[in-house]
């Protein structure tokens, strides 16, 4: 009976893994350390599963096999050698072979041509810092990197402690409340990978996702260049009203828009809103309607988010903000 | 044939089943027949009469035990309950210098007149009847329940009735209202009451002078769609209060446009004196211009200051009790059914106590701006 219903279970569930798409996938590594952790996971799932087979095995044999077997399993020689010197041989070594593996992220040699990125986890979105020549350039819950260069990221909170991953780069990192850590991550071609807060920190922590764009080098620095610039201006008669409105609401009390009044430190920067790719943390395309929908009703999209609902606009002043903000690029 | 066996318990019992059963058949024979008379105009027995007057004074007595009152010897809870007993409670319960009105005397039971003969309870029993108002009597329970503030004012107001002198009274509770002696001819024909026409000003003042209470807002000044907005959503009763409920509720659209417009153009009254030290201001000014990043609180001023959507109240000279007020019912989870409360709850919940003394004694040192002016 067992035998029967495990087929179709093991099916069923590659059937499922299948589904897991290779954005966000230790398996699947894109650059730096991904390589090493994932030989050694691979190395881990093979071993294990080879063990594991050698046990039901010897199970099997202690159960139905000849006396012979039985013996030398039920045996206190089998008991010293297979239960205490092999699990020690085996995990010393590999112990050793994980340490040599990943020596290169304990190494914390200064790597002049890396690029320093902070990000500070806060209940619940990324808060993303560039210094490039001196000055800072905030942005959210997207961070874009050139591909081919070391990134070291400077990790911190403000409230709890959160978890930054993105399992295609490396491992994960925590972010501690009154500690700064550190991570190196490299992603070897341009592409886009997927992070996820890795430490449960309340309400909306499953929602708690970003993207890492690598870009080629000479593109990033023309985004770069184009996100220190200050908010454009409002193109439409219609966008000009959204920002009145904007202002006027007081979403500069929580958000900041460089170049405008707003400029608020609670919330995400919104300078640039317009070019990021997704709207409330990788949970909705980034388009009109659902800038629209997260200002309306963002409690249902990101339950337990700390923006208030603002459903106080007429349709026609939602359409003009949400037009001024898609426009932010 | 079927108690054989039961024995003289079961007898017994058996009787009084059928006894039971047989009293409440009567009863709703009586009932169909319509020959119990139901006037209020005949009065009950006497016996009927005492017992449910026994009935009503356990059940409140008990019900009463778990709630703990406040302080109530505080001039602006009064002069709130004040307020809103002449309008809500009088007709009924007359007041220092004033009847209970004749129709309200033919009810059953008759209304007590509140000045002269109130029993007497408790300050948790007041509290509980003013909340949840009595069965089969005329008295209603309270028109929002959330708000108990509201039901202790007028519990820190019947505290006071037996003593108050009719002059007093009128002080208190018509605030500066002084409508001057219609004639013969308005009297006859003026489409509006004197209760109505004055009922804002009871409370909240008007032309110059400010509100009786330090727990009634200003509203001298303030945008006039915030007024209209907050009016209709006390008609609606999305935005919840025993007090304004049954006021908006009386006013149709134009009124409501007619009012806000008065209180609009009216000029601030001079803010109260400042409660705070100046450390505890200067705290407050710092919320109120930069929030606090590490709390999530996002600062005042975009709201509530100079050019700020008109739908929003501006803060500047407004009462720090009645913020204070406020900001504990946002706290306490009520009030976020409206577009504005929503916004406010959550940011409310991040406040501290010593915030909120912070914020609201910053906004009241500061002298009302009339709208439209910018912001520093």
């Amino acid at each position: 009976m067992i035998f029967r219903r495990a087929l179709p279970t093991c099916l069923s569930i590659g059937v499922l893994l299948a589904g897991c798409g290779d954005r966000q996938s230790v398996l699947n590594p894109k650059g730096g350390d991904a390589h090493q952790f994932a030989q050694l996971s691979w190395l881990l799932f093979a071993g294990g599963t080879a063990i594991l087979f050698v046990v039901m095995l010897a199970t099997y044999l202690a159960i139905h096999g000849p006396d012979r077997f039985r013996a030398l399993l039920g045996s206190e020689r089998m008991v010293v050698w297979a239960g205490v010197a092999f699990p020690v041989v085996t995990l010393t070594a590999l112990l050793g072979y994980g340490v040599w593996l990943t020596r290169a992220v304990a190494l914390t040699a200064a790597d002049p041509d890396a690029l320093h990125i902070s990000v500070s986890g806060e209940q619940w979105w990324w808060r993303i810092t560039y210094r490039p020549a001196n000055e800072s350039v905030v942005a959210a819950n997207e961070i874009r990197i050139p591909a081919g260069r070391t990134i070291v990221f400077t990790l911190t909170s403000p409230d709890v402690i959160h978890s930054f991953w993105v399992p295609n780069l490396g491992g994960k990192v925590d972010m501690i409340p009154g500690r700064t850590t550190r991570l190196r991550l490299r992603a070897d071609a341009p592409g886009v990978f997927r992070g996820q807060c890795a430490e449960y920190c309340g309400g909306p922590h499953a929602l708690m996702a970003f993207e890492v764009v690598a870009l080629p080098p000479s593109d990033f620095d023309a985004w770069l260049e184009s996100q220190a610039k200050p908010a454009s201006e409002p193109e439409s008669v219609e966008a000009h009203r959204g920002r009145d409105l904007f202002l006027a609401a007081g979403c500069g009390g929580c958000h900041a828009v460089r170049g405008t009044a707003a400029a608020g430190t609670v919330g995400p920067d919104l300078t640039h809103l317009g070019s990021r790719r997704s709207v409330g943390l990788d949970t909705l395309a980034m388009t009109e309607a659902n800038i629209k929908r997260f200002i309306e009703d963002g409690q249902h999209i990101k339950p337990g988010n700390r923006m208030p609902p603002f459903r106080i606009f007429p349709a026609a002043d939602l359409d003009a903000i949400a037009a001024y903000l898609a426009g932010l690029r | 044939m079927a108690n054989v066996g039961l024995g003289r318990v079961g007898k017994v019992l058996t009787w009084i089943v059928a006894g039971g059963a047989g009293l409440l058949l009567a009863a709703f024979l009586l009932a169909w027949s319509g020959l119990y008379n139901v006037a209020a105009s005949r009065g009950h027995w006497a016996i009927v009469e005492w017992l449910l007057a026994f009935g009503m004074r356990n059940s409140v007595e008990l019900r009463a035990m778990a709630i703990n009152p406040p302080p109530l010897d505080d001039p602006d809870l009064i002069a709130l309950g004040a307020g809103h007993f002449h309008g809500g409670c009088a007709f009924c319960h007359g007041a220092p210098g004033i009847s209970v009105s004749p129709i309200a005397q033919h009810m059953l039971p008759p209304p007590p007149h509140l000045p002269t003969s109130m029993r007497p309870w408790t300050d948790a029993e007041l509290f509980w009847i003013v909340k949840h108002g009595i069965k089969y009597t005329g008295m209603p329970g309270w028109a929002a329940l959330e708000r108990d503030d509201e039901v202790w004012a007028v519990v820190a107001f019947l505290r006071q009735i037996q003593k108050t002198h009719p002059e007093r009274y009128r002080e208190l509770a018509l605030g500066s209202v002084r409508l001057p002696g219609q004639t013969g001819k308005e009297l006859a024909t003026v489409d509006s009451n004197q209760e109505a026409a004055g009922a804002c000003a009871r409370c909240h003042g008007a032309e110059s002078k400010g509100p009786v209470s330090a727990l009634v807002p200003v509203l001298h000044g303030q945008p006039r769609e915030f007024l209209a907005k907050a009016l209709k959503e006390y008609a609606e009763s999305t935005r919840r209060s025993g007090v304004m409920q049954p006021m908006a509720a009386e006013l149709d659209r134009q009124e409501i446009a007619r009012l806000a417009d008065y209180y609009a153009r009216l000029p601030a009254p001079r803010p109260e004196k400042i409660a705070g030290n100046a450390s505890l201001i200067d705290r407050g000014r710092k919320l109120a211009v930069e929030g606090d990043t590490a709390n999530g609180i996002p600062s005042c001023n975009p709201c509530h200051s100079g050019n700020a959507l008109p739908e929003y109240p501006r803060l500047s000279g407004q009462s720090a009790r009645y913020m204070a007020g406020q900001l504990a019912l946002w706290r306490a989870g009520h009030h976020a059914a409206t577009g504005g409360g929503a916004i406010m709850a959550p940011i409310a919940q991040r406040l501290s106590d010593e915030d909120i003394a912070a914020v609201t004694g910053y906004f009241a040192s500061l002298r009302a701006k009339p709208t439209g002016e910018k912001p520093q």
